[in-house]
């Protein structure tokens, strides 16, 4: 149905979920629901590797992670990104479309 | 900051376990109902969403897992439940765990005292300032050629020391002899030491005329001065002389060198320092007598072949100095070393020796631990496969058992360790007391390093190939049969590390051997006089004393008549040096009728000054001529002496000694007559006769022969034979002395057994470490095989049951187990024996009348061995031959 996500490469993941919580703080859930819906159903998270992802994306001190009530009055771990963490975004993300353009380069050069 | 927050994190996972894995649940089990409402809301039946849901929880389960595994804190529980585990474990089967921490500890005790002696003698840097720049040069040097290397040797600054000098120190109590060095003025600074108090001696003071002072030691300040710091300045009277004192050293401080103290003498602390007293006019002193060990420190920049170089230059010119003609082969061979091998030179060899012989033990000591676990992890097959059937990976087993083997090995340290601060204490007692630096050896925090690194790397060598194997099972295998049994190559290997046991105890053991047989044959040798019943003392006025000769003369007449007057006493003499007592007097002389070449060095002649009664008293045979009278002692009396039985053979073979002359090398006539023969005496040592350098020996009566150039030493030693407890007599001659004249100290009290007891110290000394590593290598030997073969008959006992049950008597079992037992020991005692063949060659310097491969020491040793092999294997070939085959055929 769709690419596993374990085919992502961990750093592609995490940047992933960086800039899922740069747009709004969200839960785990959220996070998953999200990356599906933005890219349109091409990558599906399955929990183990989201929950290894944020586990190591807070004890690098790139996300913060909060408990909170949510709509249904039940606690949620909520995640906002640090400043650390827009950091690396913003590192990654330019590091990435070096890399895609040259990648892009490549498969067009006849 | 990262890392700190990883670190919190991971604490907080660690202590508040609860409450962690609460939260996680929490956010995990959240996160599965959001899942189920999303489903429902798309549409799905309750029934379905929830039913998906429970299958995504199981891998939730793993997911739990997976994230905690991969913190850094999940590693500290996994050790942390290994090592409870471990403790746990070991804690129920005591019997192992008790001989593998004893075995463990025994070995790694030995090590770590063996290695605080090689770390503070052979690794440590001397206690000097940049003691990479000091030499030794080697041979000995008189003072006049010392002089002239201070002044015309560019490489590096020299100076000189004497150890042995003895002075009377009077007037602070009872009088007694102090025992010191004699330095050159540069030495202390030359070393870069610093004195406690004071100052230490400055360059120009060994010159005559500013040379009456004195350095103390820290232990001789503290007992007569009563460790005042006033004492700086003060004057004391050494030996007749007055010297200031002018400092005092630190605790502990002494040059005490194996290569330079006079072997066979047990070396006193150094008591003080005094300055050389260099002075051209005393040709005698200058150029002829108290040859010094010399060191140097070079000067910046100077390597030390350049030093040996310029040394190896100027030593024919050196030889050209002496106002007599000195042999060719004077320091031909002499050259710089660095001061670190020069001070510790012999002593290494024998601590080497030894540390080899540490190493064995452990050797043995890891093959006995290896082997039990080996033994051990065949019985635990169906708990490991039990493991690896509930998902325990491959490497998670080895972790677990590879941490029994480290607790093992922490408490086999830690016993080690306590048995090694005992066994040290005891080595320090034992070993000769010239042994460089070995007050200073103590437990400090290199060897426990060291303790802890063999301990770690031994248990990763006896607990890595155990574990692996174990690790290795088939589950399938191991959970269907439900049998323990090892496999053949288990078995091989265990059999094969009981020979490699054996093997390595014979070495030791016959090593052990040897130097028991040598030390035996030490105590055999007939010294050529009897020493029971005989007390000596030293007796040692002022040599100034004896300078009116007369009046030293009737100082020691009346001295032997008062003590003959003892009750109990038989007969009392008086000797310059006693035979075995590491003192030695002898001179250059010439002797009649035996030509030499006026370029060939003369030949050396001990020589031993005595009173008429001495021959007697001693019980040395007189075999021809006649003994001195009284009437030789007189100073007017015409020169004479006896010569021992293997001189007369020696120079006049063949001839009868009697009646013929002999003199010192200097003299032009033939000053003294050779007037009987006496049997043969070992002055040097039980080993040899005389040094190497001695050709011959002779007596001269005391008091006789000035114009023969006989010295007329003033301190004597009083030989007195009596029937009556000793320490009365003791009292009896300190009373006679004193009254006699109260300025005279007595010391070196002891009886002549004593003596000649003292005189095989070293070997036996020797003797008893390796004896000690023996009886280990034994124990342990015999522990190891009686493991293997306990384990050997617990395996077979299903077989043996059947046997039995088949008709077997209890002999064939027996027969059976011993004769397994017999066939590895044989082969254990052969290998053992031609390594012992190649090994023991390095015994050779220590051996006396032995040789490395003595047969007789051999076939006992194996003998020994095969029969303590036999009897451990026997006691569980017992056991075997109990079993009741009912029991056997169940048991599995």
């Amino acid at each position: 149905m769709s690419d596993k996500p374990s085919d992502l490469v961990q750093g592609t993941l995490d940047m992933l979920i960086l800039k899922t919580l740069a747009l709004e703080p969200i839960h785990g859930y959220g996070i998953s629901v999200r990356i599906e819906q933005m890219s349109k159903g091409v990558f599906r998270l399955n929990a183990g590797s989201l929950f290894l992802a944020i586990q190591r994306l807070e004890r690098d001190g790139l996300i913060d992670g909060e408990w909170k009530s949510t709509e249904n009055n039940r606690r949620a771990r909520y995640y906002t990104l640090t400043a650390k963490g827009r950091k690396r975004l913003d590192s990654e993300t330019r590091e990435w479309g070096r890399q895609v353009a040259a990648i892009g380069r490549i498969l067009e050069a006849s | 900051m990262s890392l700190f927050r990883n670190f919190a994190a991971g604490l907080r996972s660690l202590f508040r376990k609860n409450q962690v894995d609460r939260e996680l649940d929490e956010e995990l089990g959240g996160y599965l109902e959001m899942e189920a409402a999303e489903k429902m809301n798309l549409g799905m039946s309750r029934k379905d969403a929830l039913r998906e849901v429970r299958l995504e929880r199981g891998s939730l389960e793993v997911t739990r897992e997976t994230l905690r595994a991969a913190t850094w804190e999940s590693v500290v529980e996994t050790c942390w439940q290994d090592l409870r585990f471990a403790a746990r474990i070991l804690r129920k089967s005591p019997g192992f765990t008790i001989v593998a921490v004893l075995t463990l500890a025994l070995g790694i005790g030995a090590d770590t005292a063996i290695f605080s002696l090689v770390d503070r003698i052979l690794l440590q840097p001397l206690p000097f300032a940049q003691p990479d720049q000091l030499v030794a040069i080697t041979d000995w040097y008189p003072q006049g050629a010392l002089v002239a290397m201070r002044a015309n040797l560019h490489s590096m600054e020299v100076g000189a020391y004497w150890e042995g000098q003895e002075l009377n120190l009077i007037g602070h109590g009872e009088p007694v002899r102090l025992y010191g060095t004699v330095v050159s003025a540069n030495l202390f600074s030359l070393l870069g030491v610093r004195p406690e108090i004071g100052r230490t001696f400055s360059a120009d003071e060994d010159q005559p005329g500013k040379d009456n002072l004195v350095i103390l030691s820290h232990a001789l300040w503290l007992q007569k001065f009563g460790g005042d710091a006033n004492v700086i300045g003060h004057w004391v009277t050494l030996e007749g002389q007055a010297r200031q004192i002018v400092g005092v050293m630190p605790t502990g401080f002494q040059l005490a060198s194996a290569t330079h103290s006079t072997p066979m003498r047990r070396s006193t602390p150094v008591q003080f320092w005094v300055p050389l007293h260099l002075d051209p006019r005393v040709v005698g002193a200058y150029w002829g007598s108290n040859f010094m060990p010399v060191i140097g420190r070079l000067h910046p920049g100077v390597t030390l072949e350049q030093a040996h170089s310029e040394v190896r230059a100027y030593i024919p010119q050196m030889r050209g100095m002496f106002p007599w003609k000195m042999p060719e082969s004077l320091w031909a061979s002499s050259t710089v070393i660095p001061l670190q091998e020069g001070l510790v030179g012999s002593v290494s060899m024998k601590l080497l020796l030894l540390f080899g012989a540490t190493v064995f033990v452990l050797m043995i000591a890891c093959v006995n631990v290896a082997n039990l676990l080996l033994a051990r992890s065949v019985t635990r097959q169906k708990e490991i496969a039990m493991r690896a059937a509930l998902g325990a990976g491959r490497w998670r087993i080895y972790q677990q058992l590879l941490t029994e083997s480290l607790v093992l090995a922490t408490g086999g340290a830690a016993f080690g360790l306590l048995l090694a601060v005992n066994g040290l204490r005891w080595l320090k007692r034992i070993l000769p007391a010239d042994t460089p630096q070995l007050a200073s050896v103590s437990m400090n925090w290199r060897v426990m390093a060291f303790t802890a690194g063999i301990a770690l790397f031994t248990g990763l060598v006896y607990g890595t190939f155990p574990a692996l194997h174990a690790s290795r099972i088939d589950i399938n295998e191991s959970l269907k049969t439900g049998s323990q049994r090892s496999t053949v190559l288990t078995h091989r290997l265990r059999s094969g590390l009981a020979v490699a046991e054996v093997a390595l105890g014979i070495v030791l053991v016959i090593a052990a051997g040897l130097l028991v047989k040598s030390l035996w044959e030490l105590s055999q040798v007939n010294p050529g006089f009897r020493s029971d019943s005989v007390l000596t003392a030293r007796i040692t006025p002022n040599q100034s004393f004896c300078a009116d000769f007369s009046r030293c003369l009737s100082f020691y007449s009346a001295l032997l008549d008062r003590t003959r007057g003892v009750p109990g006493v038989e007969d009392a003499a008086v000797v310059n040096v006693l035979p075995l007592s590491g003192r030695i007097n002898a001179f250059a002389g010439d002797l009649e009728d035996h030509p030499r070449d006026p370029k060939d060095p003369a030949p050396v002649i001990s020589e031993t000054i005595i009173t008429p009664d001495y021959l007697r008293l001693m019980g040395i045979p007189l075999l021809r001529g006649r003994e001195f009278t009284s009437g030789d002692m007189r100073p007017d009396a015409p020169p004479v002496a006896l010569v021992t039985a293997s001189t007369a053979r020696k120079f006049w073979p063949n001839q009868n000694p009697i009646g013929k002359h002999l003199k010192r090398a200097w003299k032009s006539q033939w000053t003294t007559t050779v007037v009987g023969v006496t049997g043969d005496v070992n002055e040097y040592s039980l080993a040899s006769r005389l040094p190497s350098f001695a050709d011959g020996a002779a007596y001269v009566p005391y008091g006789n022969g000035a114009g023969a150039g006989v010295p007329r030493p003033a301190e004597m030693t009083l030989v007195v034979r009596a029937t009556n407890n000793f320490s009365n007599l003791t009292q009896e001659v300190r009373n006679v002395v004193s009254n006699l004249n109260a300025d005279v100290p007595v010391t070196e009290i002891r009886t002549l057994g004593t003596v000649v007891s003292e005189s095989v110290d070293t070997p036996r000394s020797t003797m008893w470490l390796f004896s000690a590593f023996a009886l280990l290598a034994l124990i342990l030997g015999a522990l190891g095989i009686y493991g293997v073969f306990s384990h050997y008959v617990t395996e077979r006992t299903h077989e043996i049951g059947i046997r039995v049950a088949l008709g077997a008597k209890s002999n064939d079992i027996l027969k059976l187990v011993v004769g397994h037992g017999l066939k590895l020991t044989l082969i254990g005692t052969s290998i053992g024996v031609m390594c012992a063949v190649g090994f023991t060659r390095f015994l050779s310097s220590l051996l006396y009348a032995v040789t490395p491969t003595d047969p007789l020491t051999f076939v006992i040793v194996s003998f020994v061995l095969t029969c303590v092999a036999l009897i451990a294997s026997y006691i569980p070939a017992r056991r075997a031959a109990r079993v009741d085959p009912l029991v056997a055929l169940r048991y599995e």
